[in-house]
């Protein structure tokens, strides 16, 4: 399997991280989400974003994908991330599983696969990239011409993991894969989540779930209240119990 | 290419029928009805890409269909006058006939464009109320124009309707060949439309619209050229109205008030919102229930029953019997005959191979 074969060439990154957030402030009306984020993410690698519920997660994938206006420096590829809106980020190679399995419904799983492939659809690559998904996640391969809807939660979630997969992204954003899924499929889900960083895609992980996080990724990221607490090796992070009790919930 | 091998003999039957045809159905009516149920599967498969497929509660449908009919009337008439008047050959209507619809779709697409734009902003009810308020502009428009008046929009003939240039009645040109022709084609470009990628981030759209930009569809553009497609489906359509052979000589505005735009959605939500087998299913139904009513309404036990009583409305006896049928269908499926299932005429074998080899 090789899921990091971007259609489009590998960005050009003059020495810059693939991804470099600095100072990042996004506001919901007068609601202050995000009060200086700052991060990076180097190609080929996995970090992890974690934190308390509220405390900034999300809302950061979501201003990557564009999908939320922001202030601060974006950068992603050497670029300014900042002018773009969702379109043209998804087309740059940011592809987004988003939060709560945002699949859809009425259309087949086929469907949505395809979709995800809507910036490139090269045919070719298209039936490769399916192919490759539909070997990590065998699951999808039998519900190919089943509507969205009738997966279970699990399913769901491995379809919105696949579809953003489709796009063959530079860097994949993946917001709660575990959200509301049993434990025996979140297992399941993070093994492919591994399967994939294996094969040198670079992802940005968000996470309730601290303990699967911090197992999954190499660095992480603590969020508190929209900025940042800690950060540091994963390994590092997971060790240290009062991390876990002051920042992350338990 | 076996579709298009498909395509061709369903051509050739249509050129079949457009020498035949009055031979092999001599009721000049039933003529008309089969050629009118070809002209509503256009209606309501152009609907479909709006109210289908891409989730957008439009109902002003009838004013395409009006721009349509309209534009293709004028063309009709001025490029007759132009070739000396006289017959309606098979020969000229291969002139006639494409320029019409395509300066209908052209026209009707345009006004699509204009509308469209506020759906960007819209949704659901308010929606609707700007298509319905579109439609009901261009029907008021063309109807108060005062006859006798020099300017243009008068010599569309106001309430009395256009009936070709000098009065000379629409030269009716489009015969079996190029209403069934279009119908065909038009039932198969739906079909691809819907399959097509294009299609599905349409759909996707309407599911969920963050989720469908995060992937990189444009929803403006989408949504924008939905409207236009549809629009322009709606103005071929209401060409072929116009210019259809056994079909009147003169337009009106009145038909394309509410209710045509309400036979329109019916026709659509009644064989399942966004299914393309739906679309040719629903308006087959609509069609010609509204000629079994008037049939009923025809028959000796209801002619009595008027006679007896003076004040019975027989076209709300109609209006009851479509209201008992849609509010039963809506009961025992509730989105519609089809959903958004499509009748596969082709194997999933087949269907397979096909989706390996599509770009």
């Amino acid at each position: 399997m090789n899921l990091a074969h971007p259609t489009r060439k590998q960005p050009d990154l003059h020495g810059e991280p693939l991804l470099a957030i600095e100072n990042l402030h996004v506001h919901y009306g007068g609601i202050e989400a995000l009060k200086g984020v700052s991060l990076h993410v180097d190609a080929g690698e996995i970090v992890a974003l974690v934190g308390a519920n509220g405390a900034g997660k999300s809302t950061t994938l979501k201003a990557i994908a564009r999908l939320v206006s922001s202030s601060g420096t974006l950068r992603y590829a050497a670029r300014d991330l900042t002018s773009l809106n969702a379109e043209a980020a998804a087309l740059a190679g940011i592809s987004l599983g988003p939060e709560g399995r945002a699949i859809f419904p009425t259309l087949t799983v086929r469907e949505n696969l395809e979709l995800g492939a809507y910036g490139h659809r090269d045919a070719s690559a298209m039936k490769e990239t399916e192919a490759d998904v539909v070997a990590l996640f065998p699951r999808l391969g039998e519900r190919m011409q089943q509507s969205g809807q009738t997966l279970s939660g699990g399913e769901q979630q491995m379809l919105a993991i696949g579809r953003a997969l489709m796009a063959r992204p530079s860097l994949l954003l993946l917001d709660e894969p575990s959200l509301g899924i049993a434990p025996k499929l979140t297992e399941l889900i993070f093994e492919a989540i591994s399967t994939i960083a294996k094969s040198g895609m670079t992802i940005l992980l968000v996470e309730q779930n601290t303990r699967v996080a911090l197992s999954a990724s190499a660095r992480a990221y603590v969020l508190r209240a929209g900025e940042n607490a800690l950060e540091g090796s994963s390994e590092d992070l997971a060790k240290r119990d009062d991390v876990r009790a002051a920042y992350l919930g338990g | 290419m076996k579709s298009a091998r498909g395509l061709l003999v369903a051509l050739a039957i249509a050129l079949l029928a457009d020498f035949t045809l009055d031979r092999v159905i001599p009721d000049s009516s039933v003529r008309q009805l089969a050629m009118l149920a070809c002209c509503n599967m256009v209606v309501a498969l152009s609907l479909n890409v709006i109210n289908g497929m891409a989730g957008q509660f439009s109902i002003g449908h009838a004013g395409f269909l009006a721009l349509g009919a309209y534009v293709a009337a004028i063309v009709a008439s001025h490029v007759h006058l132009a070739l000396g008047g006289g017959d309606v050959t098979f020969a000229r209507s291969l002139i006639v006939v494409p320029a019409s619809l395509a300066l209908a779709a052209l026209v009707a697409g345009a006004f699509g464009f204009l509308v469209g734009l506020p759906s960007l902003r819209l949704r659901g009810d308010y929606l609707a109320i700007v298509t319905l308020g579109f439609a009901e502009i261009v029907r008021l428009v063309i109807a108060t124009a005062r006859a006798g008046d020099q300017t243009w929009l008068a010599k569309l003939g106001g309430q009395t309707g256009y009936a070709g240039a000098e009065d000379a009645g629409i030269p009716l040109y489009a015969g079996p060949f190029w209403i069934i022709g279009i119908t065909v084609l038009a039932i198969v470009v739906a079909w691809r439309l819907k399959m097509s990628g294009w299609g599905r981030s349409i759909r996707a759209l309407r599911e969920d619209e963050i989720a469908a930009a995060a992937v990189g569809v444009d929803p403006t553009r989408a949504k924008v050229t939905a409207f236009v497609v549809s629009a322009a489906g709606g103005g071929i359509a209401g060409g072929m109205l116009a210019i259809m052979r056994d079909g009147t000589p003169i337009v009106q505005p009145d038909s394309f008030g509410f209710q045509a735009t309400f036979d329109a959605v019916t026709m659509v939500i009644l064989g399942g919102s966004g299914s393309v087998s739906g679309a040719v299913v629903g308006s087959l139904i609509i069609t010609l229930s509204v000629k079994a009513i008037e049939l009923l309404q025809a028959t000796d036990a209801v002619q009595a029953l008027k006679a007896s009583y003076e004040s019975l409305d027989l076209n709300a006896l109609r209006m009851m019997i479509y209201a008992a049928l849609l509010v039963t269908l809506m009961i025992l499926r509730p989105d519609g005959i089809f959903g958004e299932r499509e009748i596969r005429l082709f194997s999933r074998a087949k269907r397979d191979r096909a989706d390996s080899t599509r770009a």
